[in-house]
């Protein structure tokens, strides 16, 4: 029995999976050199970094990567120096290994041109120069690869390992042959296979696995280690590795782990065989294209739900009306099931600028340290997707223009190692997320002159800071001096803007001379379906999402009376302005005597939606407008209703703002009830101090 | 790779060759069922294979006891090679299914 690669057509789709592993791998390894780099003398970084080496290098090897393999293994080399105390970690070591990552993510997409084969070349090259050793064979002998996670005087310990292959193992090109093989580079291996599960021969599924595995390993290295050597297949397996307590001989132990494993009840109850256990895998990898279009059809389904509801209440019929409400309560479910699938947590991108700091701050000859907050925080993997490009923005332009050099901060005494924080935290329906320095700021006279310059404002305009800040975010506008590798071209802030408002987000700008700046971009949490509140005026349908509304209260004729025509109302003691939607929509039927105020929390605090009648909750698939409307900002979308009516989706963040504009523009801040905040906050593009 | 089943004097006789894995894994079940369906003693070579995956011994295995639990005769026809018994020992399989019964004496007929 030599090797077990299926020779099936699964081959290309095994490979991928294994790009995928390989690539949550090496971010790891690159967020864990970084570490490194700023504690030296880590060791525990130091097996971390030796680990994931060593897991792309013999996963790489199994999966056909072959010089992906050796590649890795020279640098694995260079790690177990370090380990061993024969070598120290130093900027070249890291930055050596950082651009070996990228040649490894090059051979991953098996781009391996002349140019990078070069690159290979040198960077191996300097590994040598820098260990002082030549190149060594690979696995020359079972010690070779019996390096991982041995901890230096390691005591050699036996662990029982319990390995059952999922159904699809043997489909998804996977060997156990050669996890054995390379758990017999740790030590001793003991092996034995467990037929139990296997069904009579009619039943036998003839492409799945039903054997089981028990093994005892007397190793050095630890749980980790073993652990590492199942990391391309743990998805699709069931693994169980205990220590062994005892000096037992190892066959000795296995028998006792074996029978423990025996003595394990089994599936058997209600008349279900052992061999017919469901799939023991916690997780599984799923292309994203197919969960967008699972959500797509989600959608459909939500819109055709609506439609049922509306004709089950028209018909009056109670048996369709248990139905509808039956379908509405699953169809709810699916959806919130299916948004939860698709969130995922910032903290991969967040990491990633890790590596981006770090070369910068070389690059540009500046002390930053990154910190991070919030990274745990889940959102919609479109707007994740979307994300990169625009932090990546603001991170170059906070570390290009904000941050000082450190001879300047020295001088205006501040650290010399700066600070550049990325942070993220949920707020109602939106999702904040923010980039932060602690650097020069923004010279509001500079960017407004440069304006005049470019003729974007009269050279008598009165810009509140906000408004200035705002003009950051116009295409081509640049203060530097200079234009640098790094930004200065004025396409960066650009970018930011286009890809937010793509994303129905907006920008908030801060910054305090000579201390520095904060970037915040509020984004939606979903673009997909939201729970919504449906509104009518007259014959108008209107959706505002249901995050964000509070209450609902009446509007007599009596109430603005009382308020003396102004758009305030009383609820509680508490004054909340409110905006008339039939006015702000230019609806010119008259109002009726009793209105409707919804009331929203937003950024500039609690703000009243005048309508006609609230209709009630609805679920909403969010349809984009098209290009011609993305301009039109206080409408995040359109929905189709259950009677085949089109609703605006509302924006409340957006139609407070354009309110306040609105009103500060045609009264004077003094007549508004927030003019305090309509001097600070009410500026285009929602950059906000 | 390939899978033959031939009908001997004595028995019905599969016949493996080169490697048997997963690509000839439903092959190999479709001619064990035929094999053991007809109540003749059954053989299984393996001098020939060059690899044998799990798939391959699951099968076997099952075969056997199948075989046994009918009251008739399953056994590997022919000599193993050595590199396939150290192969299936590294696996963790005690032994190739059926080799107890190895020196049945098939023919091809």
């Amino acid at each position: 029995m030599g090797a077990m690669v299926s020779s099936t057509g699964n081959a290309d789709q095994f490979k991928q999976s294994f790009r995928e592993e390989a690539r949550e791998i090496l971010v790891d390894l690159e967020a864990a050199l970084l570490e490194l780099n700023e504690n030296r003398e880590d060791q525990e970084l130091v097996g971390r970094v030796f680990r994931a080496l060593h897991t792309i290098k013999g996963s790489g090897a199994m999966f056909g990567f072959e010089g992906l393999a050796v590649f890795t293994h020279n640098l694995e080399n260079a790690f177990d120096e370090v380990r061993n105390g024969r070598l120290e970690v130093g900027s070249e070591l890291v930055d050596l290994t950082l651009s070996a990552l990228d040649q490894i993510r090059a051979m991953l997409e098996e781009r391996e041109g002349a140019a990078e084969t070069e690159a290979c070349a040198g960077i191996l090259a300097k590994v040598r120069k820098l260990t002082g050793i030549a190149e060594k064979p690979r696995q020359t002998a079972k010690a070779a690869g019996t390096q991982a996670g041995i901890a230096s005087g390691g005591l050699v310990r036996q662990w029982a390992i319990h390995f059952a292959p999922g159904p699809e193992f043997l489909l998804n090109g996977s060997n156990p042959l050669l996890l054995f093989a390379e758990l017999r580079q740790m030590g001793g291996l003991s092996v034995r296979a467990d037929m139990e599960m296997v069904p009579p021969l009619e039943e036998i599924d003839p492409e799945r696995c039903y054997v089981t595995w028990e093994m005892v390993l007397a190793t050095a290295v630890d749980r980790d280690a073993i652990h590492d050597v199942f990391i391309f297949v743990e998805d699709s397996c069931e693994l169980r590795i205990d220590p062994i307590a005892g000096p037992e001989s190892a066959t000795a132990a296995l028998h006792d782990a074996t029978a423990r494993a025996l003595e394990e009840p089994r599936a058997t109850s209600g008349g279900r065989r052992g061999y017919d256990k469901p799939d023991m895998a916690t997780s599984l990898r799923v292309p994203a294209v197919k969960l967008d279009q699972f959500v797509d059809l989600v959608g459909e389904l939500v819109t055709v739900q609506a439609r049922l509801a509306e004709l089950s209440a028209r018909r009056d019929d109670p048996e369709v009306a248990a139905v509808a409400e039956e379908i509405e309560r699953l169809t709810s479910a699916l959806r919130e099931n299916s948004m939860n699938i698709r969130m995922l947590p910032i903290r991969a991108t967040f990491e990633k600028f890790r590596r981006l700091v770090h070369d910068l701050a070389r690059d540009l000859g500046k002390d930053v340290e990154l910190t991070m907050d919030g990274a745990d925080t889940e959102l919609d993997k479109t707007v994740i997707d979307q994300l990169s490009d625009p932090l990546m923005h603001l991170i170059r332009n906070s570390m290009d223009h904000g941050i000082e050099p450190p001879e300047i901060r020295r001088v205006r005494g501040k650290r010399t190692t700066a600070k550049l924080h990325l942070s993220a935290r949920h707020s109602g329906a939106s999702v904040l997320i923010a980039v932060e320095d602690d650097g020069g700021g923004i010279d509001a006279e500079r960017v407004r002159q440069r304006a005049v310059e470019r003729e974007l404002v009269g050279a008598e305009a009165q810009l509140s800071e906000a408004e200035t800040f705002a003009l950051l975010f116009q295409p081509g506008f640049s203060t530097a001096a200079e234009v640098t590798d790094v930004s200065g071209r004025g396409v960066g802030m650009d970018v930011v803007r286009q890809r937010v408002e793509s994303l129905r987000g907006t920008i908030d700008v801060e910054s305090r001379p000579g201390l520095g700046t904060r970037v915040t971009l509020r984004l939606p949490l979903t673009l997909a379906i939201i729970d919504g509140l449906l509104v009518s005026v007259e014959e108008a349908c209107f959706v505002l999402p249901l995050a964000s509304t509070l209450e609902c209260i009446e509007l007599s004729a009596r109430d603005i009376e009382q308020a003396n025509g102004k758009h305030v109302a009383n609820v509680r003691g508490e004054i909340v302005p409110y905006i008339r939607l039939r006015e702000h929509f230019h609806i010119r039927e008259p109002r009726p005597e009793l209105e409707q105020i919804m009331v929203v929390e937003s950024g500039e605090g609690r703000f009243g939606f005048v309508v006609d009648q609230v209709l009630g909750n609805c679920q909403t698939v969010i349809k984009s407008l098209g290009r011609v409307y993305r301009h039109v900002q206080a409408v995040s979308g359109a929905t189709i209703l259950g009677d085949g009516r089109v609703a605006l989706i509302l924006d409340p963040e957006r139609l407070v703002q354009d309110a306040l504009r609105a009103q500060a523009r045609n009264q004077g801040s003094r007549a508004s009830p927030h003019a305090a905040q309509v001097r600070a906050r009410t500026v285009s593009q929602a950059v906000r101090l | 790779m390939g899978i033959a089943l031939e009908e001997t004097d004595t028995g019905n006789l599969v016949r493996l060759d080169g490697a048997v894995d997963i690509a000839c894994a439903a092959e190999l079940k479709a001619a064990l069922v035929q094999a053991l369906d007809a109540g003749r003693p059954v053989g299984a070579s393996v001098e020939a294979v060059t690899y044998l995956d799990v798939t391959a011994v699951q099968l076997l295995w099952a075969a056997e006891r199948k075989s046994r639990q009918a009251g008739t005769e399953f056994g590997i026809a022919g000599a193993v090679p050595a590199a396939l018994l150290t192969a299936l020992a590294e696996a963790g399989f005690a032994a190739l299914p059926g080799l107890a019964e190895a020196g049945l004496d098939f023919e091809a007929g």
